[in-house]
């Protein structure tokens, strides 16, 4: 069963206090979701959990280990992958390529035909299939974050991040996406969903953490969470109304 | 013919080529009426050399992305070591006691001789001790060129490690400028150690055959073309195998995009570090072959515009492919010697040992800028890529994948096998966990 | 040396302490959950200094390492240099006579002004277009021999003056041009991975310039003659005392002596330096090549267009480097190969300092003039340290890149 626990995060850049004592545990396959204005700390505590960045202070485990002392493949390797907010597909390499890495690195000995099926599969399931002999770069922005995704699910993390999985994307391609993370989510994968589109995030997600500036203001229910005063004050209001 | 198969009739056919080629040379008589003179053979040996040097920092900086201008550096770390074993090392059957004797196995003992200063009359400790300390009969014997090489690569392979590590955290313009430096800090200290390595005058190795080979004589070209060749198809079928496997796919990841690579999980720091232990252990075999082949090393070798040569091989051919690179590298090599010929128009006398330089640097800016994969990529490419548009369109204008039924949420996007699939991916899912 | 045995020592215990005070601190303040971007490089100075006298104290007390505490580990390292140089070898001249001490210092910073003239154009190009131009040597050289052609054979008799700024307008042409054609292009994203290949194409410009150069030179060393010699002058009129002059050299207080080319390369260096001053800080285009440094977008909004400054700051770049030549051309004598290690002096200069800022780059290229000259002066094997002269730079360059990647004045990378 995962278990994902943060211990009061500090993270300072220079003199700016970007995280300000951020505590939260993540049991069973949740459907996270994580809100907050621009600059709010999302993106720099999804590079804290997923070991690109160290926290100040504070600790992050995962199933008991410790992950924040790990450098980001040995988090990867424990068993949490995320997307980033500018898509980052491997541009010079082609899309079969893109997906083979992730699965290769988790296991020493395997060759990559062992995976090809597998790529084929993730491949069809997002609608790309057709582009799998093209270079990443030659994708459209919404493909490669589907792409994005798909490396995902080779790497076969117990738990996913996404930043912004929804910015920029076409309604139809969302439904792809939205598609993606409850079938993913149904075969018992959590996930934490960074968004500014309220609407899906209040439909997706059966938990909300509130991150307002560098302060988790609130954390739960979303019917519950949009209510909550602080929240309102702080987040909702000036976005919503 | 598909373009795999296409690549393995022209790879073989190639390789039976090469090691046909000196039947023509003008030791062995020629070929009908192709004799290929001694200057040639010399040429093709040199062309392999810059050709294992291409291919192999087209690796390093093609592939991994890790633009080091310090492969000179490895190539004379190779060298020298090698030249320096052959100069100080002696095997003996019994202690000299004016050396510093180590005990190997039997009778046997390794004698490290003295650093002799310049310009005094220094014996050498050897030397005296076969007048003073050595029993008749005593075998003097030199290091075998093959070990003393083997330690060129051993010492290329340690200073890889080391370098790669340092600059694990260095990107790219950091990374150049601390490669040049590395590879300045050791044309320095050659140049001025000249006690040991003879400085600017050049360190002599001795011959990669001292004794000939299977008839011919230690002068011949064709022992060396032969073993040059190997090295280089060696290197070759190594770097195929190494950019065909997992190691190909991560530095290529490494070099696209460093922290996405990390965060799918690719040990960044373990293959940047083997990156450069591959590649230097690489030039370093080529520069101890080298070295030995021509008979000296100086620090000459090192210094930055024979980097440049190297790299304006690789780019013409094709910097991201380990073949257009040394195909590139053999090419460019030829074409240089051809261009030496003086041409005289009129009064205007054209030098064009000087000019053909000049071109050559005109056409690396332009090959930069113009076609920045080289020119033999391109071409490479076509063949190998030529059908994946014309397969996506046609994968694309199936029927069955042609529309993305959003309003069906039960259904994976298509046609009624890719249920199946769906649930393929399921499995895998769950039985990987 | 005599008792050379002290100084290995003492500089084997700088390294080791050293090394090991860069290693261990960071861990130590990162277990104590600290500020850990300054650790790895204070520890190594700190350890540097005073070993474990000062690494215990560091370690149980982590105090905050600030530029304060390392400049002062940093005086304390160059204190024992210097003590134990002096105890090693007592009868250098450098430990022995004051005079010369003093010389070699006014040499050095003499010589640090056009060095740091030459880094001022290199970390220009790179504050403006974010590449560090791998062909600078080669307009440092093109600017030494454009001045000694005009004034040695193709206009004998000419001010050198009118050499130089010929060498000016030859070097800022050239840069202006090559930017234009294989730099522009990278702006409008018509070039893919911009860094690579501007290193690769300045690098292929280098070996282009350098081959054309000798392909019309030939290889033959030149040295132009003295641009102004001094007029013979002594002060007080009999001794000479306070001032002599003769046409190829000034000497003052009878000890320290510079010479003539010397010293008017660093007249025209800090000449050039006041009119580079006065361009970037009280013009209006000067003022649009600092905002542009700064910030690329927000300048571009205001209505600079950022190309053109692009072109002006390679130009201008090359230009300095050129004028650096220019005027060293009656210093050193002159190959088409005297750009390597003058561009290799450059980028050590510029990482000393921080690449991007321009303080850095002139304080760079004085340390480095003065420790070039105490490594000339001060070395007893005259032969070997010359050998190695080109190594010292390149020892700094690789320490700052492992320690300190930012350099003396640099932005957070
Ligand atoms: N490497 C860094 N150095 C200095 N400051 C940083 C760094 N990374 C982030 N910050 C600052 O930290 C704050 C939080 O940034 P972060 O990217 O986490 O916000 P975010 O919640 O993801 O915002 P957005 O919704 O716009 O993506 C911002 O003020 C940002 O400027
Ligand atoms: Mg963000």
């Amino acid at each position: 069963m995962l278990n994902l626990t943060a211990n009061n995060i500090f993270k300072n850049f220079g003199g700016l206090e970007v995280l300000k004592d951020v505590s939260f545990t993540v049991e069973g396959p949740e459907l996270i979701g994580l809100i907050g204005p621009n600059g709010a700390g999302k993106t720099t505590l999804t590079n804290i959990l997923d070991g690109a960045l160290k926290p100040s202070s504070g600790t992050v485990y995962m199933n008991g280990e410790r992950i924040d002392t790990r450098p980001p493949y040995g988090v990867a390797r424990a068993g949490l992958g995320r997307t980033f907010q500018v898509t980052r597909a491997f541009r010079r390499m082609t899309v079969l390529e893109n997906l083979l890495i992730p699965a290769m690195a988790m296991r020493a000995t395997a060759r990559q035909r062992d995976f090809e099926k597998k790529a084929q599969d993730v491949l069809e399931f997002l609608t790309i299939a057709h582009l799998r002999n093209e270079y990443a770069r030659a994708l459209s922005g919404g493909q490669q974050k589907l792409l994005e995704l798909g490396r995902l699910l080779m790497l076969d993390p117990q738990m996913i991040i996404l930043d912004e999985p929804f910015a920029g994307v076409h309604p139809r391609l969302m439904e792809v996406i939205y598609r993606y993370i409850t079938e993913t989510n149904a075969q018992g994968k959590a996930f934490i969903i960074i968004s500014h589109d309220m609407d899906t995030i209040f439909t997706l997600s059966r938990r909300l953490l509130v991150l307002n500036y560098g302060d988790l203001i609130a954390d739960g229910d979303p019917a519950v969470v949009r209510e909550d005063p602080l929240v309102k004050a702080a987040y909702l209001g000036e976005d919503e109304e | 013919m598909n373009p795999t198969a296409l690549f393995r009739v022209a790879g073989a056919a190639a390789v039976v080529i090469l090691l046909l080629i000196p039947l023509a040379s003008s030791e062995l008589g020629g070929l009908g009426p192709l004799v290929l003179s001694g200057y040639v053979m010399h040429l093709a040996i040199t062309a392999f050399f810059y050709a294992i040097l291409a291919s192999s920092w087209s690796l390093l900086a093609g592939y991994a992305g890790q633009f080091s201008f310090g492969h000179m550096a490895f190539m004379a770390i190779g060298g020298y070591t090698s030249g320096l074993i052959g100069k100080f090392i002696r095997f003996t059957t019994a202690p000299s006691e004016l050396c510093t004797d180590i005990p190997l196995f039997g009778s046997w003992w390794l004698v490290v001789l003295n650093i002799r200063r310049v310009g005094t009359i220094d014996e050498s400790c050897l030397d005296m001790a076969k007048t003073e300390t050595l029993p008749a009969g005593t075998l003097i014997v030199f290091p075998p060129v093959w070990a003393s090489i083997a330690m060129g690569l051993v010492m290329g392979a340690t200073f890889g490690l080391l370098v790669g590590w340092l600059v694990l955290r260095l990107r790219s313009t950091y990374l150049a400028l601390f490669t040049i430096g590395f590879s300045e800090i050791l044309r320095a200290s050659i140049s001025a150690e000249i006690p040991i390595t003879e400085g600017q005058s050049g360190l002599e190795l001795v011959p990669l055959f001292p004794a000939g080979l299977l008839g011919f004589s230690s002068t011949s070209k064709i022992p060396p073309y032969y073993a040059m060749l190997l090295l280089f198809l060696v290197a070759m079928a190594m770097m195929t195998w190494l950019a065909g496997s997992r190691f190909g796919l991560f530095i290529r990841a490494i070099r696209e995009d460093e922290e996405a690579a990390a965060a799918l999980g690719v040990n960044i720091v373990r293959y940047k570090v083997l990156v450069f232990v591959i590649t230097s252990t690489l030039a370093a075999a080529a520069g101890a072959l080298q070295g030995h082949y021509i008979g000296i090393i100086t620090p000459n070798t090192l210094i930055i515009l024979q980097m440049s040569l190297v790299i304006a091989m690789a780019v013409i051919g094709g910097l991201e492919n380990i073949y257009t690179a040394s195909v590139g590298a053999i090419v460019i090599t030829f074409m240089l010697e051809l261009l030496r010929t003086n041409i005289t128009i009129g009064p205007l006398h054209i030098d064009m040992t000087l000019w053909r330089l000049v071109f050559f640097g005109l056409l690396l800016m332009l090959t930069l800028r113009f076609q920045r994969n080289g020119l033999l990529y391109p071409i490479l490419e076509r063949i190998s890529r030529g059908g994946v548009a014309a397969e996506t369109v046609s994968i694309r204008a199936a029927p069955d994948e042609d529309e993305v039924d959003v309003e069906d949420e039960e259904h994976p996007p298509s046609g009624p096998d890719e249920n199946a699939d769906a649930e393929a991916v399921n499995d895998h899912a769950e039985s990987d966990r | 040396m005599e008792n050379a045995a002290i100084f290995g020592w003492a500089l084997l215990w700088i390294i080791c302490w050293g090394a090991l005070g860069g290693v261990v601190t960071p861990r130590i303040y990162a277990r104590k959950d600290l500020e850990i971007s300054q650790a790895s490089f204070g520890g190594a100075v700190i350890g540097a200094a005073l070993g474990p006298f000062s690494l215990l104290p560091l370690w149980v007390a982590t105090p905050k390492i600030t530029n304060r505490l390392i400049g002062i580990a940093i005086a304390i390292v160059v204190g024992i240099f210097i003590a134990a140089f002096a105890l090693a070898d007592p009868d250098n001249l450098c430990v022995a006579n004051g005079g010369f001490v003093i010389s070699q210092l006014a040499n050095g910073i003499v010589i640090g002004i056009i060095y740091g003239l030459m880094a001022l154009g290199l970390t220009l190009i790179f504050s403006i277009l974010g590449v560090v131009s791998f062909a600078h040597g080669e307009f440092y050289m093109i600017g030494g021999m454009v001045t000694y052609f005009i004034s040695a054979k193709w206009l004998p008799g000419v001010s050198p003056l009118v050499a130089i700024l010929a060498s000016c307008i030859v070097t800022f042409a050239i840069g202006y041009l090559f930017e234009r054609i294989f730099l522009r292009p990278m702006g409008s994203g018509e070039i893919e991975r911009p860094t690579e290949y501007a290193i690769l194409v300045t690098f292929g410009l280098a070996f282009f310039l350098q081959y054309f150069t000798q392909a019309l030179t030939s290889a033959v060393p030149v040295k132009a003659q003295r641009f102004f010699p001094f007029p013979r002058a002594e002060l007080p009129a009999d001794s000479g005392a306070l001032l002599k002059m003769t046409p190829g050299n000034v000497t003052i207080f009878d000890a320290v002596s510079i010479p003539n080319p010397r010293f008017t390369a660093a007249v025209l260096a800090l000449l050039m330096l006041a009119a580079l001053l006065w361009f970037l800080y009280r013009t209006w285009v000067g003022k649009a090549l600092r905002a542009v440094s700064q910030d690329r977008q927000a300048a571009a909004v205001t209505g600079i267009n950022p190309d053109s400054m692009n072109s002006l700051a390679f130009s201008m770049g090359a230009m300095l480097a050129g004028l650096s030549g220019a005027s060293l051309v009656q210093v050193f004598s002159w190959l088409p190969q005297v750009g390597i290690p003058a561009a290799a002096r450059s980028f050590v200069i510029i990482v000393l300092g921080g690449m991007g800022s321009l303080p850095g780059a002139f304080l760079g290229g004085l340390i480095v003039g003065l420790v070039e000259a105490a490594g000339t002066g001060c070395i007893p094997d005259a032969t070997r340290a010359a050998a190695y002269i080109p190594a010292y730079g390149m020892v700094i360059l690789t320490l700052v890149l492992l320690l300190k990647p930012t350099g003396l004045f640099g932005r957070e990378l």
